[in-house]
This record gives structure tokens, C-alpha cells and sequence, in this order.
């Protein structure tokens, strides 16, 4: 093992949190002040910065991200037209948001499980798809946000002082806090709330409430909630009831066994109830309310109704209907191949609803994609094992066949350009910068169409004016009356040109110009010079590095000439040096240029010929130093970059395979058998464990996995992590002969009559049969001798 | 953070969802401020710079993939370019005169804030005497807090190379340090 590798070894113990002199112990005596060195700087305090200057900062990003966002937003509040997603805005926005909790209601959330203790590595698209919740939240309903309060986010280790309060734990943005007497008023970081007090967040903020047995509650944005009771000891029981009024919250609810402890969420229909686990609460501005469960299981109960909703699932409580069946969720990330009443995305079929169904059901549908995009989508798995999209949002516009390169314009036409030889078709969506003219170097964007051509979606001015200015000092060599030649550089002599001071042949001069478009050298000035004056500083293309050569100028570089890095041929640099007094140029800076100047271009497409190469129907030249990855075929998807030759010719640096993926998307299910290498799902799915499939947890019958399926542009459908979310409590045995039952494949559920929860019971039932039982409400595993006692309080609850 | 926190904060971004933006700010700012600080040796031109770091982010976010560079890496390779066009606007010349700021009043202990100000004044001088490589890499690692893989994304090197970087760099910081007869540990 070499120094840097013992090194490597002790660091990194270090950064695991082992004691300094531990990571010492035993350490080469030469090493060990650089793990000193290390470790003290690892140890510095930084004094903090003032928290009113990074909310400042803070808030004029996310103001700038709000106005990148406008013309979005605009449209979704005024929702010009019946674009998807819109509706269910408009409804978000229109309708008035609830003043406060009607406890009427019946809609009760409560514990099965006990808390799992499993640790899971949450894929992440199954996370984007629970944050996502809050997106609609994201845009102001009414006006610009109104910034009144700023408080850091600050990450130290907090707690609440006693039970009966809980601590701001995070604070982001707006928080205020309403207390008995009515007024609201600001509220940071480590101040404290008791019963009675309501919280509430502004657009664009956060907060979290932490408990002093641990549990957190963490309100999203434009989100309200009041603390009805709150006695959060460690022994005993722990109460703490919360009423949500709108908004979206997280809770992660420590496990309290003590009889009448409870964690109860409130919605404007009603409560709810836990003892410990994690899930998710949405209340909308119509009060639909949505249960998303992230660990453990709940029972979601509303007019007399409950359903119990295990991690991985979700359901829906509608106003004045009782919660939906739980439904598996599904999310993931996706190229959208088929848009319309089924959607498409990652080889999967969804059906979308963009308006409000009977059931209520309604897509939202984020960003407008279109075919080609990629787009992450979360929905659910119904009962017939279609599957339903409740959001859809634009991830990625597709980039295939999209190109953009600088050039003159040649020609300018109703329908077609010519831009550098190229011809380039627009029409009344293409957006042309005014006042093209012809000569004029423009940028150009756009797609290349099925049949090779090219549509413009955007032609810009590039801001040359006269052409990069050069200046540089040097011997007169030749003095003609069009051209000069000072120190070997052509200049071009124009009308405009002044000539100071008379300088011959033989004579120092400083010359200033600007090389035009076509790489003429037009000086504007010529004129005598002192000897300290000998400098040179020009801008150009780069046509060949070490030894360097920038729009036909030679020059020299040393050790001391400070070149950007990654500066390759085809870029625009600005050169500065000096002449010697042999006259050599030497460059002391070679800066590289703004990327909106080189004459470069990259697209993505697909390959039509090879040697010579056409992809996406243009002609695509190549040479020694093109890197071209192995294994491209005719039809692949390629990117290919590279510069725009003088000529017109596009002469790629490379040629790389683009992932033909379609997407990949996490569908929870339910373990029916596992014999520890087939797995078969109460979808029916049947997978056979092998190497290339990552397994996080312990699979067993009953397990309820997501299973991240990714699929290749052929449609071919490949398991790739299997990730298990909840695994319940081992059963114990039936009474009589479980011994027959394990044989027969039996499995067992908590069966839980339709309407009378009060008459559950234990059965039997055929693995076939496990999706159906769930669907309707029974749980795994038998019921347990604590299902009277929840729903015993329930109905306390309920009292309340 | 956890770089699938990141992953999902920065999809949501890249969804428009200015929420992730403020998070991704607030996730990173301080050890952005950090490294920055000690690059250029000021603490309110830190604060600006930290300021662009993120709008620059914020304009290249469409254009990020997430499976290319991790996202920390890829942020911090913004704060490098960054500090490059800054040096050259700016004369060509790291400075390492970190600023004077006095204690904020109402600061807990003075004494102690000007005492971690001066430590980290001794160690912004003796980072400036590192090869430009080393220094990038000390920062990146014992700063900013990256790891081994994340350093060499954002240096766009291999891991073999930050590791030699590193090892230099720690023993070249040890020499500068005692050089100028500031013991730091």
C-alpha cells in the first residue's frame, strides 16, 4: 500500500468519526502530521454567517427561479385555454382556503403496526414522488409572495424542553404562529409552542414541529396546522393532537405502546390517530384529502368507514365519501411515448384523466410534455392492475435531434434561411430576433426534423458588431495602400482606418482593430509606438494548440502563460502577450471565451450511414482526432459535438452513444411466495432473483417491496433493485394445524368486514386471493390482540 | 446531505419547483461559503461569490444530469469556474487578506469569534501557498467536506491523482503552516 493509500485509509476513518488520535495510533511518523493537518482543518469553526444576509441571498434565488418560472405560472392562473393540469389548478387557486378544522368529520388515521425499526434505502424516485405532493403548493395562489420574515435553516441537534411543548426545529421562509388571543406573529428557530397555538407557513416555506418524545411534524409550504393537545412524555401515555387545515405535512411518529397514547392528525373532516409510524398527509385547497404511507400500516377511517392503508399504499378521502380502497402507488421517471387518455411513459401504459371524473379522479399534468420528454410520473395500481397517473411533470425536454449552431445568414425566406450554406426552414413559431439582416452572424436553434431537414425554433443576433477587437504591437514589414503586414499579420486597410504618426517600414506600431466575420484583420488604428508599449491582445478561433495558432497568428507560450483549462480547437480565446524584441509574440493569458461564441454544435440523433457518417440526416465529417465510442451501429442514438469548419462543415470531436432507455418506475406490491431465489407478487409478476438485481432488505412472504423496472427502447422490462419496505411481524401459528396451512401455501390475513371493523377476524386465504383481500381492507398477517384497543380509540377519538 | 437528497431535490427543481431551489441553498451554502472564503481570503466578497455560485447554478440546472456528475460535485465545479473568471477579472491575483470584520455586536463571545477568525485567517495563507492543484484539492476535501470520489468528479481527475494531490497538499499546508510558526492544531 503506497502513502497516499495509508493516508486515504486513516482519512478515512477520520471522516467516519474516529477520535484523531485513534486514526493515529500505530501511524507512520511522516504521515501523521498531514492526518494532523487534516484533522485540524477538518476542526475549524467558521464564524456564521449573518442569517438576515443568507436569507436575503436566499430569497433573491428563489426569486429569480420564481420569475424563470412566470410565464408558467402565468398560465396556470389564467388558464387560458383547457391545457392538462390547469383545471385542477384553477380549482387550487379559485376556491377559498379553509379558515380553520371542522372536527365533524370522521376521517380517522390510526397505528396497526407497531413502528419499523427496518432501515430502507428509498429509491429516488419513490421520494421525488412522495415530495411532489407539495408542488402544486409551490406557486403563489394570489400575487407574489410576500417575504416578511427569513430565518435560517439551522441543522444542530434540538429538543423540545418538556412534554407538553415542542420546539421549531426548521424553519424556512414564512412562520408564523397564532396564539389563543388571535394575532399571528413570526416564529424562528428553537422557539417553543404549546397546546392552543397554530402554525402556519407561507408559500415557498417550511417548518418543523419537533415533539419532546421524538416525533417530528414538518409542514410544507402555504400549510397550517394547530396543536390541540400535546403531552409528549417518554412513559406513559403520550398524546399529541394536531388539526391540519390545509397544506401538506410529514410525520414521523416515534412508537408509544402505552395504553391511550396516541398522535392524532386532524383534517377539516375530521382526526386522526397513530402511534407510531411515518406517513404523509395532503389536504387540498377542496378538501380532498390524500394518506400516503411511508412505514408501518394505518387505518384511514371516514363516515363509519375504515381502510387500512400499509406502507407503500395510498388513500383518498374525498368530501362526504368515505376513503378510497388502498391502492399500491407506483411513481418513477420515464420518456413519454404516447400521450392522449393512456399515456406512455417508460414502456408502461397510464391511464390520465385531465378533468374530474365520477370518482374524482383528475391527472395533474405538469410542464406540458410532449412525445420524446421525460417526465416523472406518481399514480396508483388499481384494483384491475392498470395503472392510474395522478401527476405527470416534465423532467427533461427531449433532446433528440435538436441542433444549434452559429453561422451567417446567406439568404432570408418566408418558409426556408440559409444560414452558412445551410438551409434552415422556420415557420410562425419560430422565434427570429428583429432586425436580421443578411451577413449577420445569428445563433440558431432547432429541431431536426423526420426527413433530415432543419426547423429553426429560435434565430438570435450573435453580438460580433465589427468583428473581436484585437490590439497588438509590432514591426511594420509591409505598408501597402489596402494591406499591411506587421510582424507576419495581414492587416486590412479601410477607409476608416487612421494611421498616427507616420510609421514606415521598419517602425514599431501598435495596431487596434477587429477581425471580421470572414477573418480579415481591418485595423482601425495604426500608430507609433514606445518600446514599453510592445503588447498585443486579439480574440479569435483556435485553429491549433501547442504550438499554438488563433485566427492565423502564431505565438509562443511559456511556463508562465496562464491558458484556461479545457481550451480545444475550435474555440474563441483572447490572447494577450507581449512581443519580444526578436519579434516573437508571447502569450501571457489565453482566456477561453464566452460558449456562446464558438462556432461549435452538438445534437443528439441517429446514425443513417457510417464512413461516411450521417446522423440525423446531416452530414457529419470526421477525422484522426474524432473519438467515436465503440460498438455505434446504423439506427443508434448518438450525441455528436463538435466545431463548425469555415466551409460550412461540421467536423465532429466526438461521437458518443446516447442511453436509449425509456425509463425506470417503482411499483410497490406485496410478496405472495419467495423461495429464496423466484419471487412472485401478489401482482402475479414472477421474478427470479439474479446478480444484476440489488435486494435491499429481507424478503419473505408478505413483504411489501418496490421493485424499480427499467425498460430499454426494445420494451425489454429488466428488475433491476428490489427494496423491502415492510416486512410484517412473524405470524404466530394459527389455531389448529398451522404446520397444513404453511404446506398448502395458505396465507394468512386479518379479514375486516367491509363497514364492521368491529367483526375482523383471522383466515386463510390462497396467495391468488391475497390482492383482492388487501384491496378491500384486510391486512397480513393475523389480527392482532391490539386491534380492539385502536379501535377502541378510534371511536374516543372520534368523541372528541 | 446525501447525494439521493440531492438527486431529489434537483429533480424537483429541474421540474420547476422553486421550493428545491431554496432547499438546495440552504443545503449547501455554508460549505460553499466556506471553500469560497478561503479562496479568496474576504468574507463579504465571499458572500457575493457564494451568491453567483448559486445563481449560476441556477441557470445551468436545466442542462444538469444527474447521471453524469453528482450534483455536490457538479456544484462545486461551478464554485471553481467561478473563482477562475474571478482571479482573471481581477488581475490575475488570489488575495488572502481575509477581511476585518469585526464581531457582530451582540456576538456571544467576542474574543472567541476573533480567535476562530484569525485561525481561519492563518490557515486561508497558508492554503495560498499551495500549488494551485493542492490547495483545490485540501479545499475540496477538508473544507468543503467531500469526499475522495466527489473531489475527483469535481476536478474531473481520477481518484489515484487526488489521493497524490492530497497527500501533497497535507504536507506541503503542514510546511507553510510551520513555516510561519502558526500552529493551528
Amino acid at each position: 500500500m503506497t502513502n497516499e493509500d495509508l493516508l486515504q485509509e486513516r482519512l478515512a476513518r477520520l471522516e467516519a468519526g474516529e477520535p484523531l488520535e485513534a486514526c493515529l495510533d500505530g501511524f507512520p511518523v511522516e504521515l501523521a502530521e498531514a492526518l494532523r493537518s487534516a484533522g485540524a482543518l477538518r476542526s475549524i469553526r467558521f464564524p456564521s454567517r449573518p442569517a438576515e444576509r443568507v436569507a436575503a441571498q436566499r430569497a433573491s434565488l428563489v426569486r429569480v427561479a420564481q420569475q424563470q418560472q412566470a410565464p408558467v405560472s402565468r398560465k396556470r392562473l389564467t388558464f387560458p385555454s383547457s391545457a392538462p393540469g390547469k383545471q385542477l389548478m384553477n380549482r387550487l387557486v379559485s376556491l377559498p382556503r379553509p379558515a380553520g378544522v371542522t372536527l365533524a368529520g370522521a376521517i380517522v388515521v390510526a397505528l396497526i403496526a407497531a413502528a419499523l425499526t427496518l432501515s430502507v434505502r428509498q429509491p429516488a424516485g419513490s421520494n421525488v414522488a412522495q415530495d411532489r405532493q407539495a408542488a402544486p403548493n409551490a406557486l403563489p395562489a394570489t400575487g407574489s409572495p410576500a417575504f416578511t420574515v427569513y430565518v435560517p435553516a439551522v441543522s444542530s441537534v434540538l429538543s423540545a424542553p418538556d412534554a407538553h411543548s415542542a420546539v421549531i426545529a426548521e424553519a424556512r421562509g414564512v412562520v408564523e404562529v397564532q396564539s389563543s388571543d388571535g394575532a399571528w406573529a413570526a416564529i424562528g428557530m428553537r422557539q417553543t409552542l404549546s397546546a392552543g397555538q397554530r402554525v402556519r407557513t407561507g408559500d415557498l416555506s417550511a417548518a418543523t414541529l419537533l415533539f419532546y418524545d421524538g416525533s417530528r411534524a414538518r409542514l410544507g409550504p402555504a400549510s397550517e396546522i394547530a396543536i390541540d393537545a400535546l403531552d409528549a412524555r417518554l412513559d406513559g401515555a403520550r398524546v399529541v393532537r394536531l388539526a391540519q387545515s390545509s397544506g401538506e405535512s410529514r410525520h414521523d411518529v416515534k412508537s408509544a405502546s402505552a395504553a391511550g397514547s396516541q398522535y392524532a392528525v386532524h383534517t377539516p373532516n375530521g382526526a386522526g390517530v397513530a402511534k407510531g409510524t411515518s406517513f404523509h398527509v395532503l389536504v387540498t385547497s377542496n378538501r380532498i384529502a390524500r394518506f400516503n404511507v411511508d412505514e408501518g400500516t394505518i387505518a384511514v377511517t371516514h363516515l363509519n368507514v375504515t381502510v387500512n392503508v400499509m406502507a407503500g399504499q395510498s388513500s383518498t378521502v374525498y368530501v362526504d365519501e368515505p376513503p378510497t380502497q388502498p391502492v399500491f402507488r407506483i411513481s418513477g421517471e420515464g420518456r413519454v411515448t404516447q400521450i392522449g387518455d393512456v399515456w406512455t411513459i417508460g414502456g408502461r401504459d397510464f391511464l390520465v384523466n385531465t378533468t374530474v371524473g365520477p370518482d374524482n379522479s383528475t391527472t395533474e399534468i405538469v410542464g406540458d410534455p410532449q412525445i420524446g420528454d421525460w417526465v416523472f410520473v406518481e399514480g396508483r395500481i388499481l384494483p384491475d392492475d392498470s395503472y392510474f397517473a395522478d401527476r405527470i411533470a416534465l423532467l427533461h425536454r427531449a433532446d433528440e435531434n435538436r441542433f444549434a449552431f452559429t453561422g451567417e445568414v446567406d439568404a432570408i425566406g418566408d418558409e426556408t434561411w440559409t444560414i452558412s450554406g445551410r438551409a434552415v426552414s422556420v415557420n410562425d413559431e419560430t422565434d427570429i430576433e428583429d432586425g436580421i439582416a443578411l451577413h449577420d452572424l445569428v445563433r440558431v436553434e432547432g429541431i431536426v426534423q423526420s426527413d433530415g431537414t432543419l426547423l429553426a425554433e429560435r434565430i438570435r443576433l450573435v453580438e460580433t458588431e465589427d468583428g473581436l477587437p484585437f490590439e497588438f504591437v509590432g514591426v511594420v514589414e509591409i505598408a501597402g495602400d489596402e494591406t499591411w503586414t506587421i510582424s507576419g499579420v495581414e492587416i486590412a486597410i479601410g477607409d476608416h482606418t487612421e494611421i498616427k504618426g507616420d510609421p514606415q517600414v521598419g517602425d514599431v506600431v501598435k495596431v487596434e482593430g477587429h477581425i471580421l466575420a470572414d477573418g480579415t484583420w481591418l485595423a482601425d488604428e495604426i500608430r507609433l509606438v514606445e518600446e514599453d508599449e510592445r503588447r498585443f491582445e486579439f480574440a479569435g478561433t483556435v485553429e491549433q494548440i501547442d504550438p499554438w495558432v488563433v485566427s492565423g497568428v502564431h505565438f509562443d507560450t511559456s511556463d508562465r502563460t496562464e491558458i484556461d483549462d479545457g481550451i480545444q480547437v475550435g474555440d474563441r480565446v483572447r490572447v494577450e502577450g507581449r512581443v519580444l524584441d526578436d519579434g516573437l509574440w508571447l502569450a501571457e493569458e489565453i482566456e477561453l471565451l464566452d460558449d456562446d461564441q464558438p462556432r461549435r454544435f452538438e445534437f443528439v440523433g441517429r446514425v443513417i450511414e457510417i464512413d461516411p457518417w450521417i446522423v440525423g440526416g446531416l452530414d457529419i465529417a470526421v477525422n484522426d482526432a474524432t473519438q467515436i465510442d465503440v460498438g455505434i451501429e446504423i439506427g443508434a442514438t448518438v450525441r455528436v459535438s463538435g466545431v463548425i469548419l469555415s466551409n460550412g462543415t461540421l467536423l465532429a470531436e466526438s461521437i458518443t452513444l446516447v442511453d436509449d432507455s425509456l425509463g425506470c418506475l417503482d411499483i410497490a406490491a406485496v410478496v405472495v411466495s419467495f423461495d429464496g431465489e423466484r419471487l412472485v407478487l401478489n401482482t402475479g409478476q414472477v421474478i427470479d432473483l439474479t446478480d444484476e438485481i440489488e435486494v435491499f432488505g429481507d424478503l419473505q412472504k408478505g413483504s411489501v417491496v418496490l421493485v424499480r423496472l427499467c425498460v430499454g427502447e426494445d420494451g425489454a422490462i429488466v428488475v433491476v433493485r428490489i427494496i423491502v419496505i415492510h416486512t410484517p411481524p412473524p405470524p404466530p401459528p394459527p389455531p389448529g394445524d398451522d404446520d397444513d396451512d404453511d404446506r398448502s401455501g395458505k396465507v394468512t390475513v386479518c379479514h375486516i368486514p367491509p363497514g364492521n371493523p368491529g367483526a375482523r377476524h383471522t383466515i386463510q386465504v390462497d396467495p391468488t386471493a391475497v390482492s383482492s383481500h388487501l384491496g378491500h381492507g384486510d391486512t397480513l398477517g393475523p389480527c392482532g390482540d391490539g386491534d380492539g384497543d385502536e379501535h377502541d380509540e378510534d371511536k374516543h377519538d372520534k368523541d372528541d | 446531505m446525501p447525494e439521493s437528497s440531492d438527486v431529489d431535490l434537483v429533480a424537483r427543481a429541474q421540474g420547476g419547483d422553486v421550493n428545491a431551489i431554496g432547499a438546495l441553498y440552504d443545503e449547501h451554502h455554508e460549505s460553499i461559503f466556506r471553500y469560497v472564503w478561503l479562496r479568496v481570503g474576504d468574507r463579504h466578497l465571499a458572500e457575493d461569490l457564494t451568491g453567483d455560485v448559486f445563481m449560476r447554478m441556477l441557470n445551468a440546472l436545466p442542462h444538469y444530469r444527474a447521471l453524469g456528475l453528482p450534483f455536490r460535485a457538479w456544484l462545486y465545479r461551478i464554485a471553481h469556474n467561478l473563482l477562475v473568471d474571478h482571479y482573471r477579472r481581477n488581475s490575475r491575483r488570489e488575495t488572502v487578506s481575509l477581511d476585518a470584520a469585526e464581531a457582530r455586536a451582540g456576538d456571544v463571545d467576542p474574543v472567541a469569534f476573533v480567535e476562530r477568525r484569525l485561525r481561519v485567517e492563518r490557515v486561508a495563507v497558508a492554503l495560498s501557498r499551495l500549488d494551485v492543484h493542492q490547495r483545490e484539492v485540501v479545499a475540496l476535501r477538508f473544507v468543503a467536506g467531500l469526499s475522495l470520489q466527489e473531489t475527483a468528479q469535481a476536478m474531473g481527475r481520477s481518484e489515484a491523482a487526488v489521493k497524490s494531490l492530497q497527500h501533497r497538499g497535507l504536507e506541503a499546508l503542514r510546511l507553510a503552516l510551520s513555516e510561519e510558526e502558526q500552529v493551528i492544531a
